[in-house]
């Protein structure tokens, strides 16, 4: 690329691995401390090319020892803001990695880098000419910016102090990132990791959505969508909102029928009842509609009890997975209750009416505080019955929805869940409010292909007074 | 980049064939990465390197950590990080333990991520041995590609040879494109010698040498001891040295 340095610079170098005892110097890692930052500046306040070190520069390490290490690049740009300094600095990684003989590893407060005692003997004296190869790419692939300076630390104390201050401006960065919903991107992720055996899963990752299986966020999507565009994550253009509330975009819709072979041509992201997003086999936790109280539970794959319902979550999860779109039963991953949008068509938290304990603990701090003990456990609730009581004791919002319907018992038309085939058949008490509200009673769509259906017998009772 | 996986039944000496190659190996120029793939196998304790974590106790890591991880981090970068983390690095080699099998969440993800990082790993290598174990796995699930020869190690026993067969069959059926397969016959006797040959001819494998029974390597197995330490005129070592020499190791 450039006979400026003694090191090639080249992408063919990424991955490669300094060997301990090919090494010159072992820089931060798992063993010292160190960081990497980039921050933005203004374009009178810093100097183009700059570069400071403090501490021992690399000659004077001894061979094999081991040093804290600290990256400081100021960017400066007409279209540099404070916003893209995450996004330039993961591209220290990528840049440093072309350097030959130079390695690399992880992220922020823990980066970890070699330098091979071959690049020392071919000519790298200084960090200095590090740091002007990793300014050079930055420039040269990043041009929005302008000017760029850096300051390079390997003096342990000034390390510790300015990393100290680093992690302030990470723990910021995570804020406003935790700040990010589906409304601030224009992309979405999709992910076909699980057709492999749910061939007609449609799996969308946004940023109030974490994949089924808990693994992948919208920011894993986004990372691997642009290393392998053709991957198993992708993008998926968000496109015309359609519906705010259930979370439903054309863009998702179009990707949908494509991905199921046009099994399923609509997708409501937050949606329990109406168009619920499909369920793979691998989510983390299955939710279960519970018509004698119209609420619904949630058990995680850990729990290997029975549900009030009766059911263990391998039950229903061999129910509901496969890649259907099943009403009654939704599969999400554990971070999925963290949502703002948590299945806020459906009343969101207030419509959550039972959870294992262990579930309960981990998310404890994201349940809204007055419902922590309206929602029981399974030492407190086991069946349906008791789980009545108990809400109606404890005053769960679900309440209020009973008396809502109770005060227009026959107001809607009657309208019917749609459940698994194979699922074992809920006796539903007369008299309780067992109707679901799908989308405002407009009624919902059941599709049935291949469909045996046999019933023994259907009795109808009289309300019980 | 060669990569040698080898396997076979329990019991027939597969860990200590691996020992032994290793050890031939470190006498070699090229740079050397050994990975114990086999949950039940042991051969940090053959070759006398201390593991304290596998990269199976980084995926559960991962999978433990992830809700609690910055929104924003890179997980391919962390688990790349974490990876040669628990490489453990000798003068001569480095060694790699896969470690605990996976539990019952969603591993795909996880799994993914370790496919591209261990593709990685092994580039940096002129030669990879694998100690395996019969049900081939992480090569079934892909997390190590590229496989290029599959070593099976016997004994004199006809189900030593029956087990050569079934890997032969398993890896065709998994498609996992290796180049080559040879069977090595390990704990050879003068008079066990002819009938695995025998055997060996009936299922039309290719035998590239025998390692004979050797007293001292028993000792040292009893004993515990690492065969890195094994004498090189050892006759277990010695037969390890003629069939690397016709693999072209």
């Amino acid at each position: 690329m450039t006979n400026e340095f003694p090191f090639e610079i080249s992408p063919m170098f990424e991955g490669e691995r300094v060997r301990k005892d090919d090494m010159f110097v072992e820089l931060a890692g798992p063993k010292s401390r160190g960081f990497e930052l980039v921050r933005a500046a203004g374009l009178d306040e810093i100097e183009d090319g700059r570069f400071n070190l403090t501490g021992p520069d690399l000659l004077s390490m001894q061979e094999g020892s081991r040093h804290p290490y600290a990256m400081i690049y100021r960017i400066a740009g007409k279209l540099v803001e404070p916003d893209l300094e995450a996004i330039v600095e993961r591209r220290n990684h990528d840049f440093q990695n072309y350097i030959q003989g130079y390695m690399h590893l992880n992220q922020r407060y823990d980066i970890w880098v070699r330098i091979s005692k071959d690049a020392v003997k071919k000519g790298l004296k200084s960090f200095e000419q590090i740091a002007k190869a990793t300014m050079m790419l930055f420039k040269n692939e990043l041009p929005f910016i302008e000017k760029i300076e850096a300051s390079f630390i390997t003096d342990p104390e000034e390390v510790e102090k300015q990393r100290a201050d680093a992690l302030k401006v990470y723990e910021a960065r995570d804020a406003r990132t935790k700040g990010l919903h589906d409304e601030d991107v224009d992309v979405f992720y999709g992910c076909t990791l699980c057709q492999s055996f749910a061939p007609t899963n449609v799996c969308v990752v946004t940023p109030d959505r974490i994949s089924l299986c808990g693994a992948i966020n919208w920011f894993d999507g986004r990372a691997a969508a642009k290393v392998d565009p053709e991957g198993p994550q992708f993008a998926i253009p968000k496109g015309e909102i359609l519906d705010k509330v259930g979370g439903e975009y054309s863009g998702v819709n179009e990707k949908a029928a494509s991905l199921s072979g046009g099994e399923f041509s609509r997708i409501k992201l937050h949606s329990f009842f109406e168009y619920p997003h499909t369920s793979c086999g691998c989510f983390e936790v299955v939710g279960f509609y519970i018509p004698e109280v119209d609420g619904i539970g949630w058990v995680d794959r850990d729990y290997s009890g029975s549900a009030p319902n009766g059911l263990a979550f391998s039950t229903m999860a061999g129910q509901t997975g496969g890649g259907k779109q099943i009403i009654g039963f939704l599969g999400v991953g554990v971070n999925y209750f963290r949502s703002p949008k948590f299945i806020q068509p459906d009343g969101g938290w207030d419509r959550v009416v039972w959870m294992p304990k262990n579930l309960k603990e981990k998310i404890k701090a994201d349940i809204p505080a007055e419902l922590l003990d309206k929602i029981p456990n399974e030492d407190e609730v086991g069946d349906l019955k008791t789980l009545r009581d108990y809400l109606e004791k404890k005053q769960h919002p679900i309440t209020q929805r009973w008396a809502k319907e109770e005060a227009a018992p026959h107001a809607a038309p009657s309208e019917a869940v749609a459940q698994p085939a194979g699922a074992p058949l809920w006796s539903v008490p007369a008299g309780l409010p067992a109707i679901p509200q799908f989308g405002g009673g407009d009624g919902i769509k059941i599709v049935l292909k291949n469909a045996k259906i046999t019933i023994e017998r259907i009795i109808l009772k009289g309300k019980e007074k | 980049m060669r990569v040698i996986a080898i396997t076979g039944k329990g019991g027939t000496g597969k860990t200590a064939v691996a020992g032994m190659l290793i050890k031939y190996l470190t006498s070699g120029s090229g740079t050397l990465l050994a990975i114990d793939a086999d949950p039940d196998s042991n051969l940090p304790d053959v070759l006398g390197v201390k593991v304290e974590k596998t990269i199976g106790d980084m995926r559960e890591f991962m999978l433990q950590e992830r809700d609690s991880m910055p929104p924003g981090t890179n997980k391919e970068t962390l688990l790349e990080s974490k990876v040669y983390e628990v490489l453990a690095e000798t003068p001569r080699y480095d060694l790699l333990v896969m470690g605990r099998p996976e539990g019952s969440g969603c591993y795909c993800f996880a799994n993914n991520l370790l496919r591209g990082i261990m593709d990685r790993v092994l580039k940096n290598y002129d030669l990879t041995i694998i100690d395996t174990a019969a049900g081939l796995e992480h090569l079934s699930r892909r997390i190590i590609r590229d496989v290029n020869e599959l070593l099976v190690v016997t004994d004199g026993s006809r189900r030593g040879l029956q087990t050569a067969e079934r890997i032969r069959e398993l890896a065709k059926s998994l498609n996992l494109n290796i180049g080559k397969m040879h069977v090595i016959a390990n704990k050879i006797t003068p008079e066990n010698r002819m009938i695995v040959e025998e055997y060996a001819r009936e299922l039309e494998m290719d035998l590239v040498g025998s390692v004979p029974y050797d007293e001292i390597l028993e000792r040292y197995d009893l004993e515990g001891r690492p065969l890195m330490e094994l004498p090189d005129d050892s006759k277990a070592f010695q037969g390890i040295k003629g069939i690397a020499g016709k693999m072209g190791l």
